[in-house]
């Protein structure tokens, strides 16, 4: 119960906290490299601040993509780590549309196992309409009482059925968090296919999902299988198991808001704010 | 003057048949063609007479005038022996032209089908789908049946696997005019690149006469395009596992199966951005040209001598990209490459809005050696460019196939720009 309220209140308080942060917030430091936009690092920076964000928002109708990076920079700190700060536009998942430009860093830390992510982003999506999208996807999988299945999404010919679509859009929530962890400076993902999908029937408000994921990874070009639990109910943090074939155990996502590897600052329904 | 032309030939054939069939004679199965050469204005004479014998009811293809002419005539199978015996005791040379009819018939309407079904074949092929090896086979032998006197298609070696690599030859004339290289799917799991190389060869054949740029082009250089670079690979990712990137060839001492084909050019071999574990999707292969895939269309382009442009088409990322993966450092001409690409990149995102980023190998995508355009550029040819297509990385590889026609219409003004240019500064 408490969660929820946390929830409810977080955007707006962070919303409030936005002009402290924006102290703290990007602003190229000594040491600093300006890249060119065109920079294959800058753009594997600004996709891992992107499946960091996606994981947090938790929201299949919220996904969003690359679109142009505008600016980016790159500190080196030496002995710990490269810092990119990055500017760029981004694109509803589904539509390819322009939703909004984002402001992050990403820290890729030589001790930590990811990168620590700071992203805030404008958006010019309607977020009632994100809800009602979610509440309907999340109503509709609460009345299943036979469990969705499903294989090869999208299948060969990249071809997604209808029906599905919005569990292969929780798959890419899902696979975000396993991306974003799994990323480092050199080595970034995509979500290729969805080989599996099997829904859990709860007997709580959660919805529960059971996938088969490849990955791709680059620059090694390797196809990496994941098996990745989801249990997500709307407004809430996404939870997320995942296991892939080249580790030995189950790695977990934690609950609650705020961790420590990254926070995301104010994400506002608001048309183009200027920075 | 009565000549045995080929359609002549299929006229009498075919007003046979129809006689046949209407005199019920469902089948020509035994009748034979005689060829007779009377030798006097007797032996005419003789042959005038068995005209006359309506019961053996010969068909005179040649009819009996002068003795300058063979005589041709078809003997009904019932009426053969009767006939030869005359011909025999009355010592006139003939010879068998046609031993069966029936059989010649059969041939003939299957290749009339079989040219019905080509002059339908490249306007009824669907170019906005994904087809299998064999289909892409088949297209390409109806574009060259379509367009005889513009495209040819040519064998380069066979694969791994020993399917045959075959390139498609666009010529108006000359003797080995300078050319431009065209290749697709070498990393079979692309399959956006081998529905974009049939959709431009379909599109350069069609509009050559029409299009002044396609004609301008091909009346000055020669165009070489390799639909399935990896037809090995290609195979497998209908078959089995549509993620395959590499060729199916077996490794010794290795489980693993498959060699990175655009890993294993006589480019900077072995170096960074390249894998010495077979099992690796990059493994670079035990040595440069060790595929065989590879080795064809190296053995192709130097023993052409003539090759101004290597261009090669790749997905996922949009990127348009020139020399150097295997070193990261610009090639002498990259001002050159770059102005080009740019150029490139703009006439393709003019059409659907789709970016792409233009620039080296290695600052743009990763360092990786063994690469195809790496190999080219350093063997001389200038004008060396890898295509990245859609998407950036929503699909990828399993990119929808109702994407496949606009990206192949873009693509083209790229390459087109391209290949204007080197038309150009030859």
């Amino acid at each position: 119960m408490q969660r929820q309220s946390e929830a409810r209140l977080g955007p707006l308080l962070l919303l409030l906290l936005l002009p402290l942060a924006w102290g703290k917030g990007p602003s190229p430091p000594r040491a600093a490299e300006e890249l060119q936009v065109s920079n294959r690092l800058a753009g594997q920076a600004a996709r891992v601040a992107l499946h960091y964000l996606n994981y947090r928002l938790g929201s299949p109708s919220a996904l969003r993509a690359l679109g142009q990076v505008r600016k980016a920079t790159l500190k080196t700190i030496p002995g710990i780590g490269h810092k990119y700060y990055l500017q760029f536009t981004t694109e509803d998942y589904k539509s390819s549309l322009n939703v909004g430009t984002c402001l992050a860093t990403v820290f890729y830390l030589k001790r930590k196992p990811r990168p620590a992510v700071n992203i805030n982003c404008t958006y010019t999506k309607d977020q009632k309409q994100i809800r009602e999208d979610d509440y309907s996807f999340y109503k509709k999988m609460r009345q299943q009482t036979k469990p969705i299945i499903g294989n090869d999404i999208p299948d060969s010919y990249g071809n997604i059925e209808p029906a599905l679509e919005p569990a292969w859009a929780l798959a890419v929530a899902g696979s975000s968090y396993l991306m974003w962890e799994k990323s480092t400076e050199n080595l970034g993902y995509f979500m290729a296919q969805v080989k599996n999908v099997k829904q859990w029937i709860t007997k709580d408000d959660s919805i529960d999902f059971d996938y088969s994921v490849v990955l791709h990874e680059i620059p090694t070009q390797e196809m990496i299988s994941c098996h990745l639990r989801v249990i997500w109910t709307p407004g809430h943090p996404l939870k997320v198991k995942y296991f892939c074939l080249s580790e030995n155990q189950w790695s977990e996502s934690e609950e609650g808001s705020g961790t420590e590897s990254g926070s995301t600052n104010g994400i506002f329904n608001e048309k183009e704010a200027h920075f | 003057m009565f000549l045995a032309n080929p359609s002549n030939m299929r006229l009498i054939l075919f007003f046979s048949a129809l006689a046949g069939a209407a005199w019920c004679l469902e089948t020509f199965a035994g009748d034979q063609v005689l060829r007779v050469k009377a030798s006097s204005e007797e032996e005419i004479n003789k042959l005038q007479l068995l005209e006359t014998l309506e019961h053996l009811q010969l068909d005179f293809w040649r009819r009996p005038s002068n003795p300058e002419l063979p005589v041709d005539i078809r003997v009904p199978f019932p009426s053969l022996q009767a006939v030869k015996v005359f011909l025999e005791s009355h010592h006139i040379e003939y010879s068998i032209l046609l031993e069966d009819l029936q059989v010649l018939i059969e041939e003939e309407k299957q290749e009339m089908i079989n040219n019905q079904r080509r002059e339908r074949g490249t306007s009824n092929f669907n170019y906005g789908a994904y087809h299998p090896l064999d289909s892409i086979y088949a297209a390409l032998d109806d574009l060259a049946a379509e367009y005889p006197s513009l495209v040819s298609k040519q064998t380069i070696g066979e694969s791994y696997e020993k399917r045959p690599m075959y390139i498609l030859k666009f010529s108006t004339g000359g003797t080995n005019r300078p050319a431009i290289w065209l290749d697709a799917g070498i990393h079979s799991r692309e399959w956006v690149t081998q529905a974009t190389a049939l959709w431009t060869a379909k599109k350069i054949a069609s509009e050559y006469g029409s299009n002044p740029s396609i004609t301008s082009l091909l009346n000055r250089m020669d165009i070489f395009l390799l639909v399935v670079t990896n037809p090995d690979g290609y195979a497998f990712t209908h078959t089995n596992n549509r993620m395959w990137r590499k060729t199916r060839s077996k490794i010794s001492g290795s489980l693993c199966v498959g060699v990175d084909p655009n890993r294993n050019w006589d480019a900077g071999f072995g170096g960074p951005g390249a894998s010495t574990n077979p099992c690796s999707e990059s493994y670079h292969g035990p040595s440069a040209n060790s595929e065989v895939e590879v080795k064809n269309v190296v053995n192709f382009i130097k023993s052409h001598g003539k090759i101004q442009a290597f261009l090669t088409l790749h997905s996922y990322s949009q990127l348009l990209l020139f020399p150097f993966g295997y070193k990261c450092t610009n090639p002498a001409d990259y001002n050159e490459l770059d102005a080009v690409g740019k150029a490139a990149a703009s006439a393709l995102a003019s059409l659907h809005g789709t970016t792409y980023k233009v620039g080296t190998i290695c600052s743009t995508i990763y360092q990786a050696s063994g690469g195809s355009i790496d190999w080219s550029y350093d063997y001389g040819i200038k004008y060396s460019f890898a295509f990245e297509l859609r998407d950036t990385g929503r699909y990828g590889f399993l990119l929808p196939a109702s994407q496949i026609i606009p990206t192949a219409e873009e693509t083209w003004l790229g390459l087109l720009k391209i290949m204007e240019h080197v038309r150009d500064n030859q």
